[in-house]
């Protein structure tokens, strides 16, 4: 087998993953699947990159963090990703299965900078350690842990002020 | 005892402290009823992350997304993407979305582009020298028909008062091509060929791109109620450029040659 079937293979079973965290990235239905989308061509494309030892689900994450990244800068908007007039498609997405305060957290979620989301996307969405996370991210353990306690704080502000 | 900072709290609550640590605060929470709320207040927090993103796990994948991780063997079945879209020299973080954008549409579109097709109808009047009426049913009429007829997405004209889109078979046999009127009032729409002409099953208006910038959309941000007009009738996958080149040969009649099919990267 080689590489590129390798990871073609072993992203059957991380897609349902890789479409959480692109949900808790990207927030809207149609922007988090065009993500992925672009995060599975990277991955084939790149698949000589991959090195078996490694972990194929950290490898795929972190393309999928880079290329986030890079649709927020060819959006040239760096804190919402979707215009207000958007969310109203975003709550048609979700109302019928969730909860109001589900949805409330989601657009919280969409509404924090970047650095914010996505520590909270790769630590309590997908469950990373602040190691595995600070590893993916390229940042010291301790920058994760104190992005995330600040985008807890908001978050928390944000739903106790809903509440 | 000192104060436990939201930094180490959060560490607690997420698994991160180490033994002495942890137990510190086992131990602080006994009498402690404000740090019990906080703690509380992180795990809810936690949970409810979950509770709003987990679910996605057990959502089926759209085809689109599942169809890039088949063997390439079955992909000459089901190519991966869209191949005949006009790529732009922007790379894939751009082009290839936009061209690929919203194509997984909710059931819920489906169900608005019935009321939205009453309103492109209305939009689209007759007397319009793009659009004729017959039996009740839109057709393409002039330079749209010819535009339909004769342009291939694989040769973008940027300077075309029409752009197309994607090509494909309709799960009915018919092919379909997808179309931006660029002129103003901007409108996109699907059109099926049949032995009447091209059929206008959806048109919409465009809303002008932010910034008053020039429309450049073709098959890229289509309406929604286009793209779910397109999600429900497609089969298999849009043409790339030599199927679609083989249909425009053949008359928009025959099924094309499905040679090249797996060339989709």
């Amino acid at each position: 087998m080689n590489s590129s079937d390798a990871v073609r293979e072993g992203l059957i079973p991380l897609l349902p993953r890789l479409r959480r965290l692109a949900r808790a990235l990207a927030g809207q239905v149609a922007d988090a699947d065009d993500l992925v989308q672009i995060v599975l061509e990277r991955s084939l494309a790149r698949a000589a990159q991959w090195r078996p030892d490694a972990a194929l689900d950290k490898w795929v994450f972190a393309i999928a963090r880079n290329a986030w990244r890079d649709e927020l800068r060819a959006r040239g908007r760096t804190q919402h990703l979707f215009a207000p007039e958007e969310s109203g498609e975003m709550a048609a997405d979700r109302a019928s299965a969730q909860p109001a305060q589900q949805l409330e957290l989601a657009m919280a979620l969409a509404a924090l900078p970047p650095d914010h989301r996505e520590v909270v996307a790769l630590v309590l969405v997908e469950g990373m350690s602040y190691g595995e996370a600070a590893e993916l991210l390229e940042v010291p353990v301790g920058t994760v842990t104190s992005r995330l306690a600040r985008a807890r704080a908001t978050l928390q502000a944000h739903l106790g002020k809903d509440a | 005892m000192n104060p436990i900072d939201d930094e180490t709290l959060q560490a607690y609550v997420d698994g991160e402290l180490d033994k002495p640590g942890a137990a510190r605060i086992d131990a602080a929470l006994a009498h402690d009823a404000a740090l019990a709320r906080r703690v509380q207040q992180a795990r809810d927090l936690r949970a409810q992350l979950r509770a709003a993103f987990d679910p996605v796990l057990d959502e089926p994948a759209p085809a689109r997304l599942s169809a890039l991780l088949q063997p390439r063997s079955a992909q000459t079945e089901i190519p991966a993407a869209p191949s005949v879209l006009p790529v732009g020299g922007r790379g894939i973080s751009t082009t290839r979305r936009r061209a690929t954008r919203r194509w997984f549409v909710p059931g819920a579109a489906l169900a608005a582009s019935v009321a939205l097709l009453a309103v492109a109808l209305w939009w689209w009047q007759p007397g319009d020298d793009l659009v004729r009426m017959q039996g009740g049913q839109s057709f393409a009429a002039g330079a749209l028909t010819h535009a339909l007829d004769e342009t291939l997405a694989s040769e973008p004209d940027a300077h075309a008062p029409v752009a197309i889109g994607l090509s494909f078979r309709s799960t009915d046999g018919r092919i379909c091509r997808t179309f931006v009127l660029r002129s103003p009032p901007a409108r996109a729409g699907l059109a099926c060929h049949s032995d009447a002409g091209w059929s206008l099953p959806v048109l919409s208006a465009v809303t002008p791109p932010e910034g008053g910038g020039e429309l450049r959309r073709a098959a890229s941000d289509l309406p929604p109620e286009v793209q779910a007009a397109v999600d429900a009738r497609l089969r298999g996958n849009v043409f790339d450029a030599q199927q679609e080149r083989a249909a425009r040969d053949a008359g928009w009649r025959q099924l094309p040659s499905r040679r090249g099919a797996g060339k989709t990267r």
